[in-house]
C-alpha cells in the first residue's frame, strides 16, 4: 500500500501508518490523572481552604501545568522510548539524574496507591453499604458499610484489591487487564462524572437538603442538616468569603490532575504516535479535563454548595449520622437524586475509576523497572516477563509489596495526608523541565533534525517552552511548600520536605553503587547512554 | 547468588568475539555513521546490520524561484545555498530521502502507478545506499568485519549492492563464519499487514532457515540472524491494527499483541543456537531465553538520530550481552 500526503512521498513499508489515534491518547491522559479523585479531594479538605474559589483553583492549576504538558509532548516525539523522563533526563542530564527522578517517582506513585486502596474501601464499598442504609435497606447494611471505614478494614480491603489487581495480571495478563479496563473505563465515566453533572444541574439544593435529612434518618439522626450546621460552627465554622490566598493554596489539590496528565509518554516506546497526536492529547487532555471540571464544580456548587461543603469537613460525621466518616461526593449526588439506583452508579463508577487506576500504575512502574533492568542500573531479574501471562511478574510483585505497605500505612497511621506524595512526584517533573531547557544545548543535533528547531525571540523553542514549564511546575512546587493542607508544607511538614529530597537522593547513590558493581562485573553502565559518533 | 548475579566467565577459555548488533535504521544516515562507528567506539570486531537499512519517505525538493522549496512536517520553506544543504541533511537526519525535482517532476510520479511509484523509489534509496556503502569502505578497517543484510520494507535492488560492496560483506540467505562462530541469516518477515517488499509465508520462511541450518552444522556456536522474531517471545509485542492500519486500543490503552513468526519460533526451538537476533518490531526490544538461545531484539528508535544496538560478547559456547543506544 502506499499513502501520500502533500510535500512528500510514502513508499509502501512496515509501520508507516501504525500509529495510535490522537483521541485515544487523550482519553488515556485523562483518564488516568484522576479527575474524579481529586475532585473528592477538595470537597472533603474543603474545610481547608474557606473562601476558596474551586473554579478559580483548577484554572491555575490547569495555567500551571500546561507549558509542562507542551514539553513533555515535545520530548516524547524527540525520545519516544518506553520509561518517559527517565529517557528524557538520562539524556539530556545525566543517567543518574535520570534514574534518581524516575526511581523517586515510582516511589512516591507506590505511596499514592495506599490512597487509592483506603478510598476504595471507604468510599467505596464503605460508601455503597452506607447508602443502601441511607435508603432504607436496613441497619445491616450500615454496619457492612461502617466496617470498611475501621482500620482493618481500610487494610484488608486495600490489600485483597491490590492482590486482585496483581493477579489480574499474574493468572489473565495485559491481555486480560485490557479487556477488563475497556468496560470499567465507561462505567467510571458514566458514574464518576456524566450521572454527577446531570444530577447536580436537574437537581436543587432544598431538594438535596431534604433528601439529606431523610437519609440520616435511615441512619438513626433526625433533622440531619440542622446538627450538621450546630457541629461545624461549634467546631469553628463560619461562612467564608471568596479568599484568593485560600483558593491559591487549593491549587495543590488540583495539582493532582493537571502535574500528571501526561502520562502517554510512558507508553510511547511502544505506539508510535504522530507529532500532532502529542501535541493535541497532552495540552489537550489538560483542556479536556478543565472541561470536564468546568461542568462537575458548576453542578455540583448548584445542588451541594460551598457553605454545605464546609459543614461536612469541620462537624463531627457522629452528630449527622455519618459516624464512619463524611461523605464523599458520589455518595452525595446519590443522596441528591433520592435514588439508590443513581446513588449506586455514581459509587460504583468512582470505585471502578480508583480500580481501574491500580493496575495501570503498577504496569506503568513496572514499565520503569523495565527501562532499568534493560540499562544494567537494576537486576536483570526485575524485567522477567512471565512467558505465558506476558506479565514483568517480578517488576510487579516488587510494586505490590510496596504498595501493601503503602496501604498499612495510610490504614493504620497519619503520617502522610492524602496529597502528601505530591511534592515527590512534581520534583521529577521540575528535573525534566530543566532537562528539556537544556537540551537544545546539550544535544543541539538531535533538537535541530526534529519540528522542534525552531527559535522564538532567538531562543530554541524548547527552552522557551522548558523555561514555563519550570514556572509551571516550579510554582506548583512553591504552592506544596506553602500549602499546610499539602501535608509537605515547610512551616508544618518539613520532615516530609526532606524525606522527598531524601529519596532523591538515596536514588542518585543507588545509581552511582550499582554501577560500581556493574564496573567488577566487566559491564560498563555507562555505554548504555553513550552516544556514537555520527561524522 | 549475589543481587546483581555476577557474569560467569565461561567459554573455557575460548577467545572472546565482540559483535555489534543493530536494526531498523530505516534510511536514517545519522545511524548508518554511527553504526560504522560502533566497531571502533566499542571495540567490537563484529558489525551485523538486521535488516531494513533503507528509509520510507522521499522529501521532493522543488525547483523554485533560484531555490528549491519543501514541505517538511507541515512546514513549508523556500531554501537555497547553505539552507539548502541544511534542510537536506535535517531530512537524512530523520530517516528520509531528500530529492531535488522539478515541478513537473513531483506531477509525473504523484501519477505513478503503485508498482511503478516502488520502483522510482527503489532508484532513489539505492543511490542514496550506494553512498553509505561507499563511506563504509572508507571508514571500516581491516580488522572489522561488517555484515549487512536487507529486512523486509527494503526493495531488490539492495541485495546487489551489498553484493558489490566492498568492505561490507552480504550475508542474507547463506552461512557464514567469524572466529570459531558461524552464523546464519534470513532478511524476509512473515506476512504483514502493510505487504512490504520481503515477505513470506511461514511455510516458506520455516524451509528456507532449516536449510540454512542443516548447512551451518553445529548450533552450540551458531548465530541465527533473522530480521523478524519469534511469535510470542516478548520481543514482537506490537499494536493490534484494525482494516484501516490504525492502532486498536482497549480502553485507555494499544491493545498489544504479537506480530512475530511461528517458523522462526519453531527453528530457534528446534535447532537452539546459542544466540538469535532481531528486529522488525521496533517497539518490542528485549532479550528473552527460548530454550538455550539467547534471543534479542534491541528495537528501534531511527527517527531519534539515536541507534539502539546490543553489544555481545561471544566466548566459546557462552555469551552476554549489553543493550546500548549509541
Amino acid at each position: 500500500m502506499s499513502t501520500e500526503a502533500p510535500g512528500l512521498f510514502t513508499r509502501r513499508a512496515t509501520g508507516l501508518v501504525r500509529e495510535g489515534r490522537t483521541r485515544d491518547a487523550l482519553f488515556y491522559n485523562l483518564l488516568w490523572s484522576s479527575v474524579g479523585l481529586t475532585f473528592a479531594f477538595f470537597w472533603l479538605f474543603a474545610a481547608f481552604y474557606p473562601g476558596a474559589s474551586a473554579l478559580l483553583a483548577f484554572l491555575i492549576a490547569a495555567a500551571l501545568g500546561l507549558p509542562g504538558a507542551f514539553l513533555y509532548a515535545m520530548l516524547t516525539q524527540l525520545m519516544p522510548r518506553t520509561g518517559g523522563d527517565y529517557v528524557f533526563n538520562s539524556r539530556a542530564l545525566h543517567p543518574s539524574v535520570g534514574f534518581a527522578g524516575n526511581f523517586s517517582y515510582s516511589f512516591w506513585l507506590a505511596v499514592v496507591i495506599g490512597v487509592y486502596t483506603t478510598y476504595i474501601a471507604s468510599y467505596g464499598f464503605g460508601a455503597f453499604g452506607r447508602m443502601m442504609a441511607g435508603f432504607g435497606a436496613g441497619d445491616g447494611w450500615l454496619d457492612f458499610g461502617d466496617w470498611f471505614s475501621t482500620r482493618p478494614g481500610l487494610f484488608i480491603t486495600g490489600t485483597v484489591v491490590l492482590l486482585a489487581s496483581a493477579a489480574i495480571f499474574a493468572f489473565g495478563g495485559v491481555r486480560l487487564f485490557f479487556k477488563i479496563q475497556a468496560g470499567a473505563f465507561a462505567l467510571y465515566l458514566l458514574g464518576a462524572i456524566i450521572v454527577p453533572v446531570f444530577v447536580g444541574l436537574l437537581t436543587s439544593h432544598s431538594t438535596f437538603v431534604a433528601n439529606f435529612n431523610e437519609y440520616a434518618a435511615n441512619l438513626g439522626v433526625q433533622d440531619a442538616s440542622a446538627k450538621l450546621a450546630a457541629s461545624a460552627t461549634e467546631l469553628g465554622f463560619a461562612p467564608a468569603d471568596f479568599s484568593f490566598e485560600s483558593t491559591l493554596r487549593a491549587v495543590s489539590i488540583f495539582w493532582f490532575i493537571f502535574g500528571f496528565i501526561f502520562s502517554s509518554n510512558y507508553f510511547a516506546g511502544e505506539i508510535r504516535l504522530a507529532k500532532r497526536t502529542h501535541i493535541y492529547s497532552m495540552p489537550g487532555a489538560v483542556l479536556l479535563a478543565v472541561l470536564v471540571l468546568l461542568c462537575l464544580v458548576p453542578s455540583y456548587t448548584h445542588v451541594i454548595g460551598y457553605d454545605f461543603s464546609y459543614m461536612l469537613g469541620y462537624a463531627d460525621p457522629a452528630a449527622y449520622g455519618f459516624s464512619a466518616g463524611a461523605p464523599a461526593y458520589p455518595e452525595l449526588i446519590g443522596i441528591a437524586s433520592g435514588s439508590p439506583v443513581i446513588g449506586a452508579i455514581a459509587i460504583i463508577g468512582f470505585t471502578i475509576g480508583l480500580l481501574t487506576w491500580l493496575p495501570q500504575t503498577l504496569m506503568l512502574v513496572s514499565r520503569n523497572m523495565f527501562a532499568w533492568s534493560f540499562d544494567h542500573v537494576m537486576p536483570a531479574k526485575l524485567s522477567y516477563v512471565d512467558p505465558r501471562s506476558r506479565s514483568p511478574l517480578i517488576a510487579i510483585g516488587v510494586m505490590l509489596v510496596l504498595s501493601i505497605a503503602s496501604t498499612a500505612i495510610y490504614a493504620f497511621t497519619d503520617w502522610f495526608s492524602s496529597i502528601t506524595a505530591l511534592l515527590g512526584l512534581t520534583l521529577p517533573l521540575l528535573v525534566t523541565a530543566i532537562a528539556g531547557t537544556l537540551l537544545p544545548y546539550r544535544h543541539p543535533d538531535l533538537v535541530e533534525a526534529s519540528p522542534y528547531s525552531g527559535k522564538v525571540l532567538g531562543i530554541p523553542l524548547l527552552t522557551a517552552v522548558g523555561s514555563l514549564a519550570i514556572l509551571g511546575f516550579g510554582g506548583a512546587v512553591a504552592i506544596l511548600l506553602w500549602d499546610p493542607g499539602s501535608g509537605t508544607s515547610l512551616s508544618d511538614n518539613s520532615g516530609k520536605v526532606f524525606l522527598v529530597i531524601g529519596v532523591y537522593l538515596a536514588a542518585m547513590a543507588i545509581w552511582w553503587i550499582s554501577r560500581a558493581i556493574r564496573r567488577g562485573q566487566g559491564v560498563d553502565v555507562d555505554l548504555a547512554y553513550r552516544e556514537l559518533p555520527a561524522a | 547468588m549475589a543481587l546483581f548475579g555476577k557474569k560467569k566467565g565461561g567459554g573455557g577459555g575460548a577467545p572472546a568475539t565482540r559483535l555489534y548488533y543493530a536494526s531498523d535504521i530505516h534510511g536514517s544516515e545519522v545511524l548508518w555513521r554511527k553504526f560504522l562507528n560502533a566497531g571502533g567506539a566499542y571495540e567490537a570486531g563484529v558489525l551485523v546490520m538486521g535488516g531494513d537499512v533503507t528509509g520510507k519517505v522521499v522529501v521532493p525538493l522543488v525547483e523554485a524561484d533560484g531555490g528549491f522549496e519543501v514541505d517538511l512536517f507541515g512546514q513549508k520553506s523556500h531554501v537555497s545555498g547553505e539552507a539548502l544543504e541544511e534542510m537536506e541533511q535535517k531530512i537524512r537526519s530523520n530517516g528520509m530521502y531528500p530529492h531535488r525535482m522539478t515541478r513537473a517532476d513531483v506531477a509525473r510520479v504523484a501519477a505513478l502507478s503503485e508498482e511503478q511509484r516502488e520502483e522510482w523509489f527503489a532508484e532513489v534509496m539505492r543511490q542514496t545506499f550506494d553512498g553509505w556503502l561507499a563511506l563504509a569502505d572508507e571508514r571500516l578497517t581491516a580488522e572489522t568485519r561488517c555484515f549487512v543484510m536487507p529486512g523486509n520494507d527494503d526493495p531488490h535492488g539492495v541485495d546487489e549492492s551489498i553484493e558489490q560492496a566492498g568492505k561490507v560483506e552480504a550475508c542474507d540467505g547463506r552461512v557464514v563464519r567469524f572466529g570459531d562462530h558461524t552464523m546464519i541469516s534470513v532478511g524476509y518477515a512473515n506476512r504483514t499487514p502493510f505487504d512490504s517488499p520481503r515477505e513470506l509465508s511461514e511455510e516458506e520462511l520455516y524451509a528456507r532457515i532449516c536449510a540454512l541450518a542443516e548447512e551451518a552444522g553445529e548450533m552450540t556456536r551458531c548465530i541465527f540472524n533473522l530480521h523478524v522474531p519469534p511469535y510470542d517471545s516478548q520481543l514482537d509485542t506490537a499494536p493490534a491494527l484494525d482494516d484501516n492500519l490504525a492502532v486498536v486500543m482497549s480502553g485507555s490503552a494499544p491493545k498489544l499483541i504479537p506480530v512475530g513468526s511461528t517458523a522462526v519460533r519453531e527453528a530457534i526451538e528446534r535447532y537452539q543456537p546459542l544466540l538469535s537476533l532481531h528486529g522488525h518490531v521496533h517497539e518490542s526490544p528485549g532479550a528473552t531465553r527460548i530454550g538455550r538461545t539467547l534471543a534479542i531484539n534491541p528495537g528501534s528508535d531511527y527517527h531519534t538520530g539515536r541507534i539502539n544496538g546490543c553489544l555481545i560478547t561471544l566466548a566459546g559456547d557462552t555469551v552476554r550481552h549489553q543493550f546500548v543506544t549509541g
